[in-house]
């Protein structure tokens, strides 16, 4: 098993307000690691530099032994646009508000990209989005538009919809926040069994029982810093931290 | 009776020219003016500004006798003004189209941007499956309220002696002493409007089927 994901001393600044300072992250293939923290706290904002959807300052980042920046002088130099994209393949993002196309069908929500992108043809596209959708509980939903759908089930479609381009490792950015209780579990139902077939992701959660239980390291981020980081059972059983303790005490009340 | 009615089919065949014409090259057209109403930069910005609000701000009627007009002065120039009509229209409409557009590509949710982003689609196919759909069902009311009216301003163009709709009714009209030619060009505006309004309602209908 090698290194998925290692990221080293990652800096980005808004104007005058540096939300990373200098942040360090590894992870294993096949491992799921938690991210906790308040808002504000730039764990969003690491996913989307990850993700391509923000651009580093500075900082080294290598995705499955492939480099998209690297820190030179000070500064976070970019590989070619082919190769960005190369690397954007090997990594898919769910997000807190689904992001589901209205005017596409859930089938077509997670057809379109594998025919639009890989290029695969559409039966192929259609049997692999059919699966999907089954290991998601919603093949009966295949015809249904997103407005017909509850919260949980659009996010589960939009799993689906990242899953099917067979991305190396998948980032959540609080994929339950927009959804009422019973919804998340629903949705932390489908991370737990994706976790055991061992696919590597990145999962920024407020649920702090379903990161406790299901990662296999987990960190904790404020004001754009890593103030703790470690096993799940230490970091939120025996937080060595000030700061942790009062986060984690303040989730438990 | 029925040489009025010819020459009013053929006001209309005109009226009709104008009308198709101008939108399309106003559709597309609104489209540019809109990126560049939106544009970071700075100086495109201002200037397309300025445009719209120079189109919205001045009666349609006078940029029709300028845009025929102003070369003569300037340069001594007359061209054809048919050519003058469909410039002034497409001009103007361009500016009210071009802020539709903007109201209906401000109102796309920056995830959809996101969404398509990290799923690996390029920009062009973004925008022509992904954003492009969705503006159109967005501005597709307000779109069917500017089509309309234009249908009622090609009456205008009379202003620089394009022999339109109404100007062949006026023209018999004050031939026959009876008003009764505006009359049926009224009938004629309402069933052109009739045929456009049905044919918006089609298709919102037509783009229900998600929300």
């Amino acid at each position: 098993m090698g290194k998925m994901i290692e990221l080293e001393n990652l800096s980005k600044s808004f104007g005058e307000l540096e939300v990373l300072k200098s942040i360090s992250v590894s992870l294993e293939e096949g491992n799921v690691l938690s991210i906790i923290g308040p808002s504000g706290s730039g764990k969003s904002t690491m996913l989307r530099i990850i993700t391509q959807l923000e651009k580093a300052d500075d900082g080294t980042l290598t995705i499955d032994g492939s480099t998209l920046f690297e820190s030179i002088d000070g500064k976070a130099r970019y590989v070619d646009l082919v190769e960005q994209r190369n690397i954007l393949l090997k990594t898919g993002l769910v997000f807190q508000q689904f992001n589901l196309f209205p005017h596409f069908s859930v089938l077509r929500n997670i057809t379109e990209a594998q025919m639009a992108v890989l290029k695969r043809p559409r039966e192929e596209a259609e049997e692999i989005a059919m699966s999907l959708l089954k290991k998601m509980d919603l093949a009966d939903r295949a015809r249904s538009y997103p407005f017909q759908l509850s919260g949980g089930q659009k996010q589960r479609v939009s799993i689906a919809r990242a899953l099917a381009l067979n991305p190396k490792v998948l980032f959540f950015d609080e994929p339950t926040s927009a959804l009422d209780p019973e919804l998340t579990r629903e949705i932390l139902k489908v991370i737990r069994e994706l976790a055991e077939e061992k696919m590597t992701m990145v999962v920024v959660t407020h649920e702090m029982n379903f990161a406790k239980a299901t990662s296999d390291y987990a960190i904790f981020m404020d004001g754009g810093v890593i103030v703790e980081e470690g096993e799940p059972n230490e970091l939120f059983g025996n937080p060595k931290m000030e700061r942790t303790k009062k986060f984690i005490r303040s989730f438990s009340e | 009776m029925s040489g009025l009615l010819v020459q009013m089919l053929e006001g209309t065949v005109t009226s009709l020219k104008v009308f198709f014409l101008t939108l399309l090259f106003s559709l597309p057209l609104g489209f540019v003016v809109a990126k560049g109403k939106m544009t970071r930069v700075t100086i495109i910005r201002w200037i397309t500004d300025l445009y719209i609000q120079i189109m919205r701000g001045t009666p349609l009627i006078l940029q029709l006798i300028f845009v025929y007009f102003a070369p003569f002065y300037v340069f001594g120039v007359s061209y054809d003004r048919f050519t003058a009509c469909i410039i002034a229209f497409v001009l103007n409409y361009s500016a009210y189209f071009a802020e539709i557009y903007r109201s209906g590509l401000q109102a796309i949710d920056q995830g959809q941007y996101e969404a398509a982003k990290v799923l690996g689609f390029t920009k062009a196919y973004t925008f022509f499956h992904i954003v492009l759909p969705q503006v159109i069902k967005n501005i597709f009311p307000s779109l069917g309220n500017e089509v309309i009216n234009l249908v009622k301003d090609t009456a205008l163009a009379q202003t620089i002696g394009v022999a339109e709709l109404f100007r062949v009714a006026q023209t018999s009209a004050s031939r026959q002493f009876s008003t009764f030619p505006i009359f049926v060009a009224g009938i004629f505006y309402f069933i052109m409007n009739y045929i456009v309004s049905r044919a918006f309602a089609i298709g919102e209908k037509k783009m229900n089927y998600y929300r």
